[in-house]
């Protein structure tokens, strides 16, 4: 008689403790889709259809109602409609689609490839490289920061919203035009920041279907490009995408790959956050800086303290350089250098004294990224709800002239639901922070040695997630 | 130039320029017989805009009521019976009526919009045949 051992299988990790991280679906299997994908028409008609929208939008910042931003199209499209769009919909469930779909750098990469739908050499621009200095988040959170300062006047002013995309377009078009590929979007897009850090949350992805084509595959084609497409022109390397950060969903791979290797899969929201690879203290101010701003947005917007919203909206200069120096200390200096004491308690609880405090620091920063995608939720449905119906007026007048196109100009402020949007908003902060205790234990094991050692780091990082669950919640429901 | 070029171009310009030659020209026909925009804003932020207006006696006068402000306002011109009642911040109303005796009529703000209120007026003109 024999007796057979076998050895203990490894645990394949899950999301809380439910689905399986390696579980995937890929969408581009279907026929249609893998089609549309690889068509050079996609995504150009929706970029297409999109600058029509922004065309009308930008009209609407000079012309018609100059000072009533609840009915002005600009400000209802872009700070209701796109921004909920983009915080409940687009990223976390589709990654960086909207930039796979944003007019505002298209101008300028038409310029760099004097074409618009076909593939080919030569262009205008200097096609220079992006300074290495410059190569990350970091000037990305300063501007996007920036921004905010001016959240008073982007919300209420048409002409401020018309000033800011129409500054974003001018600056894509002369840095496309000095710098290659989509260097702006990369490297300096206040939109683009926040979108890449929080793709690592979405539900899909963009990969290779199987990793052994393309090491076999020595021309990387995806990478170069060849007749049907272009090389990456967000500088990566589709062969190697182990992320969804930095990629903008542009397509290109998919109509490069002569395998037909690429993928776009659905997954469980959030694998990206455990891969070890550009993690950076500029992805994690970002991550503290979006938190940071999901504050001050909820106070200055929603929230109940009147001189506050006299300071977001300028009434005296005195006020507003009060909340811009508030807010910028808050976000670049007070918020880091918090969670920077749990991340010490963390290392001092865990004992691990090979794990250096900086990798605590940048890997343990990662766990907050469902807590503040959750918390734009939150904040997201506060928008939504009470205002939504604004968008039934300017659809049918965009530009405040009387106009009613579609029969809708006289439908009056119609909250929605509003009961609900208390409940809806603890829903939401409840599972953004069951999602990042899950991952913050999980980087906690990957950031120390052994495992006892990981649940004695991950206590402080418990501690801290539950004060910043707490917080919302007094904040949004309090 | 092949058939795609020119689709694609079509596209462009369809997405661009046509939308807002389009826009233009549809305003243009809309207010083909408009009399004259009067822009509402409370006095401190621009007052009514124009504040003086002259008209025939005896002609139709048709009135474009643009309240740009984000406050409520109204519109009357007692003398002539005619009241616009609200308009709502970002809304706007058309008023249409014939002034069939020569004068200078007052109209009014008819809505508390600021401490200022009560300067929110202008005169319509209503000049001899």
């Amino acid at each position: 008689m024999t007796t057979e051992t076998q050895e203990p299988q490894e645990k394949k990790p899950k999301l809380l403790g439910l689905i399986p991280l390696d579980w995937r679906l890929d969408l581009t299997a279907i026929k249609p889709i893998r089609r549309l994908f690889k068509s050079r028409w996609f995504p150009l008609l929706a970029i297409m259809v999109n600058l029509f929208i922004f065309v009308i939008i930008l009209l609407s910042g000079i012309v018609g109602g100059l000072s009533s931003g609840n009915y002005s199209f600009g400000i209802m499209f872009v700070w209701i409609l796109w921004w909920v769009l983009l915080m409940m919909l687009l990223v976390p469930g589709l990654s960086r689609t909207w930039c796979m779909v944003c007019p505002l750098p298209t101008v300028g990469e038409w310029l760099q490839r004097l074409r618009i739908l076909g593939v080919g050499e030569g262009g205008l621009g200097m096609n220079w490289k992006w300074p290495r200095r410059l190569s990350n988040m970091w000037l990305m959170n300063i501007l996007f920061l920036a921004t905010t300062f001016f959240s008073g006047f982007f919300t209420v002013k048409p002409l401020a919203t018309f000033i800011l995309l129409g500054g974003i377009i001018v600056l894509a078009i002369i840095l496309s035009l000095l710098f290659e590929k989509r260097s702006f979007c990369l490297y300096v897009c206040p939109v683009s920041g926040f979108q890449g850090l929080y793709a690592n949350m979405a539900m899909t992805e963009i990969r290779v279907k199987d990793p052994e084509i393309c090491r076999k595959h020595k021309i990387k084609t995806c990478e170069v490009g060849n007749k049907n497409g272009y090389g990456c022109p967000w500088l990566l390397k589709p062969h190697e995408l182990n992320r969804n950060t930095y990629c903008g969903m542009c397509l290109e791979c998919f109509k490069t790959c002569p395998f037909d290797n690429m993928a776009m899969k659905v997954r469980p929201p959030g694998t990206d956050l455990l891969v070890n690879s550009k993690r950076g203290l500029d992805e994690a101010w970002k991550g503290f800086i979006m938190l940071g701003i999901a504050v001050m947005f909820y106070v200055a917007m929603m929230g109940r303290w009147g001189f506050l919203k006299d300071w977001v909206r300028a009434e005296t200069l005195e006020g507003w350089l009060k909340f811009a120096g508030i807010h910028a200390v808050m976000n670049l200096l007070l918020i880091p250098a918090v969670f920077f004491v749990f991340a010490l308690l963390s290392k001092l609880a865990s004992g691990a004294r090979e794990t250096s405090l900086r990798s605590v620091f940048v890997n343990l920063s990662y766990s907050l990224i469902p807590m503040g995608l959750a918390a734009w939720v939150a904040f997201s449905f506060g928008f939504l709800l009470p205002n939504g119906s604004y968008l039934l007026h300017v659809v049918s007048d965009p530009f405040a002239w009387g106009w009613d196109l579609f029969g809708t100009a006289g439908f009056p402020w119609t909250p929605v639901l509003t009961a609900w949007l208390v409940p809806l908003q603890f829903v939401s902060l409840f599972a953004g922070y069951l999602v990042s205790l899950d991952y913050g234990y999980k980087l906690a094991c990957q950031t120390y040695i052994d495992k006892a050692a990981a649940i004695r780091g991950f206590l402080p990082l418990l501690a801290f997630l539950t004060l910043v669950v707490i917080f919302f919640g007094w904040l949004y429901g309090g | 130039m092949n058939f795609k070029t020119i689709l694609v171009a079509a596209l462009v310009l369809g997405c661009t320029v046509l939308p807002v030659a389009a826009v233009f020209l549809y305003e243009n026909y809309r207010t083909r017989d408009l009399t004259a925009d009067i822009i509402a804003r409370a006095p401190e932020r621009g007052n009514f805009s124009p504040q003086k207006l002259t008209v025939p006696a005896g002609k139709e006068v048709k009135l474009r009521i643009l309240n740009n402000d984000t406050v409520v306002h109204g519109f009357a011109i007692p003398a002539l019976g005619i009241d616009a009642g609200e308009i709502k911040a970002g809304h706007v109303v058309f008023l249409t009526f014939t002034p069939n005796r020569p004068g200078a009529f007052d109209f009014y703000c008819t809505r508390w919009c600021s401490e200022f209120h009560l300067q929110m007026r202008g005169v319509l003109e209503v000049s001899g045949p």
